[in-house]
């Protein structure tokens, strides 16, 4: 890969150790995959916030890097934490990793992160189409590319910091027009309901391609929501950085190939994402984080009902859409749901907490909380979930 | 002769191990212990293994992107791989070699290794070699 001659001098330690391991991630990346060059970014999100999945080690490795003073380049935002401050009493049990969760997000604060502390810093501030980014958490890639129409590889956490210290990344992968070709057509038979069967198409699809970039056929009436569900279930159980929505886009000449997904693939799918039918301690809806739009989707649906006292309600979204739908979370909030936002069910301690069961509408989370959280699932659509949380 | 597999270097350095083979991709959030390096991915063909001290050979990586993070964790806390060798490779498990120094190669053929096989990985050259085989020289 070319690098100039400044770029030269960082990797060379010039600026610094820290940096130098920044251009040494970045340089390595951009061998590997068959970058020619550095490119600048306009913005990086950073993964790796909550103590829960980087661990004490991590800890360190960021302390080492915040020690020498290194500032990022270009507009950086931070992903969930593992503690909502502003609700003490749902993080009854965890609040000794206070100090940890608190020093991680200082480390970042202090290199001119934004900790916005959300995994969709999309509903925030939308990066421009066709930008370059230099985006981490495997959801929001998925969205940057197939919804957006951002260019970003699935960068992780530290190779999206190394980014944003630079303030570039290597042209590689979906950076480049013929890489972003789709070379599957998924044709979807059963009519989707809800986001949780756009998840469960998600699970599925990702299994079977991998990192193959699918086009779709069947889906017709997908909103961003449904679409957001659909990628962030790929992104979990594949390797997806991209798909699109409809059949009609660029893809790779000759045929492509078909892969057919008909009921009982979709009922397979979502079957497979409940490990129980046992009634749920907690329900949880914001995986990825909420937009506006499901908040108020929850608040109508809630509305003058009540949460059983034996269930906990988490809605979970970043403070900016908390804020932006402040009506809508004052009637989950009266009918006994936390509107709660910095973290999500999964990068918290939820057994900790008192969960054995939580029941989702996100196939993201219901993939992953048994493994990460050591909970059964019980994955629904929201309706479907609501229900449940209210007597 | 022992067997020489030939692949890419990824992340220098060489090392010497027992190795673990999964035909299963792996991913370091959710799918490793990150405690006890012990494989907790359901469904994975080495679910219950300590990935502690081996060479991991697996096709790739897959799932959350702070894998590299964890990768990191699991060296630090002397609970990781000793190297690791890919079919193809991801860049979350390439950032975490690259942080924790872990020797890495790809472009191997990892069904030609065996679980148990006594394994020298060379970063630096891109090779595998397989040096023993059910207790016996190749």
């Amino acid at each position: 890969m070319y690098l100039s001659r400044e770029e030269e001098r960082i990797l060379d330690g010039e600026k610094g150790w820290a940096y130098q391991v920044a251009m040494r991630i970045l340089v390595k990346l951009g061998d590997l995959f068959g970058a020619d060059r550095l490119i600048p970014i306009e913005s990086a999100h950073i993964s790796g916030v909550s103590y829960k999945t980087i661990g004490d080690a991590s800890i360190d490795f960021l302390e080492a890097l915040g020690k020498s003073g290194v500032k990022v380049m270009v507009k950086s935002t931070a992903n969930p934490a593992g503690i909502d401050y502003s609700h003490p009493e749902e993080m009854i049990g965890i609040f000794e990793v206070k100090e940890k969760q608190n020093r991680i997000i200082e480390i970042y604060r202090n290199m001119g992160i934004d900790m916005i502390l959300t995994c969709t810093p999309y509903y925030v501030s939308k990066p421009k189409e066709d930008a370059h980014l230099a985006w981490a958490e495997s959801s929001t890639v998925v969205y940057a590319n197939s919804v957006l129409h951002s260019w970003t590889n699935r960068e992780g956490g530290p190779s999206a910091l190394a980014a944003a210290l630079i303030g570039k990344t290597p042209n590689y992968g979906v950076h480049k027009p013929e890489n972003r070709l789709a070379n599957v057509l998924v044709k979807v038979e059963p009519c989707l309901r809800s986001e949780a069967d756009y998840g469960a198409l998600g699970a599925h699809v990702g299994r079977l391609l991998e990192d193959e970039i699918p086009c779709f056929s069947g889906l017709t009436c997908a909103g961003e929501t449904e679409l957001k569900h659909l990628g962030s279930a790929m992104a979990s159980t594949g390797m997806a950085s991209i798909f699109y929505p409809e059949a009609s886009c660029p893809r790779v000449s000759g045929e492509l190939e078909v892969v057919s997904v008909d009921m009982n693939d979709l009922k397979n799918a979502f079957e497979s994402l409940s490990t129980t039918n046992e009634p749920p301690d907690m329900v949880y809806i914001g995986c990825p984080h909420c937009s506006a739009e499901e908040i108020k989707h929850v608040a109508l649906k809630i509305e003058g009902r009540r949460v059983r006292r034996d269930v906990r309600l988490w809605i979970c979204t970043s403070r900016y859409v908390r804020r932006k739908a402040e009506r809508y979370v004052k009637i989950i909030e009266a009918a006994g749901g936390k509107v709660l936002s910095d973290t999500c069910a999964v990068v918290t301690w939820l057994k900790e907490i008192g969960v054995d069961v939580l029941m989702t509408n996100s196939a993201k989370t219901a993939y992953y909380a048994p493994t990460m959280n050591k909970v059964e699932t019980v994955f629904s659509s929201l309706d479907r979930c609501i229900e449940e949380a209210c007597q | 002769m022992p067997i020489v597999l030939k692949g890419r270097p990824i992340t220098g350095g060489r090392t010497r191990g027992k190795a673990l083979v999964s035909k299963n991709p792996l991913s370091f959030l959710g799918g490793v212990d990150p405690e006890t390096g012990v494989i907790i991915e359901k469904n994975h063909d080495l679910n219950g293994e300590k990935i502690g001290g081996a060479v991991l050979c697996f096709p790739h990586g897959h799932g959350s992107t702070v894998g590299s993070y964890v990768l990191y964790s699991l060296v630090r806390r002397g609970v990781g791989p000793k190297a690791i060798v890919n079919e193809k490779a991801d860049p979350v498990v390439v950032v975490g070699a690259v942080i924790a120094e872990v020797p890495m190669v790809d472009e191997i053929d990892v069904s030609q290794i065996r679980t148990g096989d006594l394994v020298e990985v060379n970063g630096d050259e891109g090779t595998v070699v397989i040096l023993e085989r059910d207790g016996s020289c190749t």
